[in-house]
């Protein structure tokens, strides 16, 4: 087994099987690294817990929902300033963050009552919701809070409200993993099958493990929307608290993030005879193939050639531009979960970029198998790194540019290899052609930022030029490439808006007429 | 022309950059995966029906037809095999995908039984 030891982690041996590289005679069944385990001690890890699995990645984007933390208000920090799940209502469940504040009084003498009074004032609160989520937290979990109870009473006391309950306490797993893996199961079991939605297509499908991140979600419902498909749900980006409870009379379940919801669709499949169809929406290439499979299983396969036709040329063009700026950059692909597959071989394929690492923070070994599987020769995996790995991975492969979330991004940006935020996005969205172009985009101006480049001086020692004037990006990066390329006609740098959601919110659609 | 372990290799590294559907989460998921789409794919490559009736096999239906598709237009030595030797290949293609996945996997999570 190609295992990679860190200098760093030397004094912690069981690290060693969490790291391989990638050899030229490797397949799967030589190099995987563990995963989904319990943290060892002595490794700092970068994960969260698995109450903020369930809730912050999963329950909260939900947009129709009071959302609540049943514990201590420091649970429920994450909220605008650190998630970018949009939606079309205005983002409540971004905006409000609602936590039933738990004391220590309230561990001793127990915090039912607080809860119950909680719902009941946030309910008065926004008339207009009249749907909740609850989430335990460790507190509330261990001193046996009945959380289902209090929300039944509530419920037989307000008729008009519907609440979902979330047992996912932070020590319920042993990453955010742990927690999204509860929500599904909760939310398959208490609430799908609960309500009767209108049919208004011959083509109905849920949306599955997609989280609007930028508008994602919007990107994609416009292609849906063009083919005529009903998105009965959305699971859980933007998505409907009753939309999610009519899961079960969708035809298709369309899955993007399998790591974080395959275990809805694998239930609905089992439960409702509901085929999985796995997708991936980055990427021009991978989305076209999506949308066509989408339309083959309905026989609609020219509705999506129209899409795949005209989106292609308008933003090709675009991404090539880019391409040739980026072709041979190194880059490590740093996500939590399923970005790191998602964007493997297509970020290499069509912007041109060499992926020479692969990590998650909460992936599951078969994240893992894919990821490996997607990326080239020699890439280093990592599966649930310290900080001092990362920091040593950075100094070995001296990458041009990470993907990863704001803590390891920090981290970069202390040693000066700039980051994005693979999490929520810099400029996103970045799904759809579009999309993928911005995210192009972004790629190229943390790459080539003139400001960055200026960090890579200390002006404690290094002497600073006074000869040269201010660069620009374009300065840096057209530097050695020919002029066939930096005067073609045929490639253009991005020319679209700075919110392209706004625009979709004000988009008509036309009717396609129901057979059925 | 390539020969037969060099064809699969070249069939199993599509499959492994491009879809998705040979990593679903358990051991019977995977084989089941594998028996269909491979199977639907087989078939589409020598011109037979495809039984698309029932919904769970549509959806196969539409990985193996995308695999198809591709297959015919990256792997020009495709076009000279009799039918006999596509499915002798895609039969090679199977228990290797099915090495991988299952039976060679280092995927501990596989045999859970739940999911
Ligand atoms: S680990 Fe427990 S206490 Fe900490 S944020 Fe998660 S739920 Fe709250």
């Amino acid at each position: 087994m190609p295992y990679h030891e860190f200098d760093c982690s030397k004094c912690i041996p069981e690290r060693k099987k969490h790291a391989v590289v990638k050899g030229p005679e490797d397949d799967l069944t030589k190099a995987l690294p563990l995963g989904y385990l319990n943290t060892i001690p002595g490794s700092i890890s970068e994960r969260g817990c698995a109450y903020c699995g369930a809730k912050h990645v999963i329950g909260t984007p939900m947009k129709d929902v009071i959302h609540i933390s049943h514990g201590p208000t420091g649970c429920t920090y994450d909220t605008w300033q650190t998630k970018r799940y949009i939606s079309d209502n205005g983002n409540f469940q971004l905006k409000r963050t609602f936590a039933t504040d738990v004391k220590e009084k309230h561990i001793v003498f127990g915090a039912e009552k607080l809860l119950k009074q909680n719902i009941i004032e946030a309910f008065k609160a926004f008339p207009d919701i009249r749907r909740m989520t609850i989430y335990q937290t460790c507190a509330t979990a261990l001193i046996g809070d009945d959380i289902d109870a209090i929300a039944q009473e509530v419920m037989d006391e307000m008729p008009d409200v519907d609440i979902f309950v979330c047992n996912s306490p932070g020590f319920g797993g042993p990453s955010q993993s742990g927690g999204h893996h509860k929500i599904n199961i909760a939310w398959i079991n208490q609430k799908v099958g609960n309500v009767e939605p209108e049919i208004t297509s011959d083509y109905v499908i849920n949306y599955v493990g997609e989280y609007n991140i930028q508008g994602d979600q919007e990107v994609m419902l416009d292609y849906f929307k063009r083919m005529g498909i009903q998105v009965l749900s959305s699971f859980t980006g933007n998505g409907s608290y009753d939309d999610l409870r009519a899961m079960h009379r969708a035809h298709l379940n369309v899955l993007e993030c399998a790591r974080s919801a395959e275990y809805i669709c694998n239930e609905l499949r089992v439960r409702y005879g509901i085929p999985r169809l796995d997708i991936d929406g980055f990427g021009f290439e991978p989305l076209s193939s999506s949308l066509m499979k989408i339309a083959k299983f309905f026989g609609i396969e020219e509705r999506a050639q129209k899409i795949i036709d005209e989106e292609t040329a308008r933003w090709k063009p675009e991404l090539e531009w880019y391409k040739e700026r980026l072709k041979g950059k190194k880059i490590c692909l740093w996500p939590g979960g399923s970005k790191l597959w998602h964007w493997a071989n297509v970020i290499h394929e069509e912007m041109g970029l060499d992926v020479v690492s692969v990590y998650t923070k909460f992936g599951h070994q078969g994240d893992m198998e894919k990821g490996i599987a997607r990326c080239e020769v020699g890439a280093l995996a990592i599966d649930d790194p310290n900080e001092l790995e990362g920091l040593e991975a950075m100094y070995k492969l001296k990458p041009d540019i990470i993907l990863t979330g704001k803590r390891p991004g920090e981290v970069a940006k202390k040693i000066r290899v700039p980051y994005l935020n693979a999490h929520a996005y810099h400029n996103g969205p970045y799904k759809g052609y579009e999309g993928w172009v911005r995210f192009a985009r972004d790629i190229y101006n943390a790459i080539y930022s003139p400001i960055h480049r200026l960090s890579y001086l200390d002006i404690s020692k290094d002497e600073i030029p006074e000869d040269g004037g201010f660069m620009t990006q374009r300065m840096y990066s057209d530097v050695n490439l020919p002029e066939e390329v930096t005067k073609s006609d045929s490639m253009r740098e991005y020319t679209g808006k700075y919110n392209i959601i706004d625009d979709l919110h004000k988009k008509e659609y036309p009717e396609f007429n129901k057979k059925q | 022309m390539p020969d037969i372990n060099e064809k699969v290799a070249q069939l199993e590294n599509f499959i492994m950059k491009k879809c998705l559907w040979q990593f679903h989460s358990r051991a019977w998921d995977r084989k089941r995966q594998n028996e269909n789409i491979l199977g639907m794919a087989a078939k589409l490559l020598c011109g037979e029906e495809v039984d698309t009736s029932k919904p769970e096999d549509k959806c196969y239906w539409v990985d193996a037809s995308y695999l198809a598709d591709s297959y015919r237009e990256k792997f020009d030595w495709l076009s000279t095999m009799s039918d006999d030797e596509i499915r002798e290949l895609m039969l090679a293609l199977k228990a290797r995908i099915d090495f991988v996945t299952v039976d060679g996997s280092l995927n501990a999570e596989l045999t859970d039984p739940r999911y």
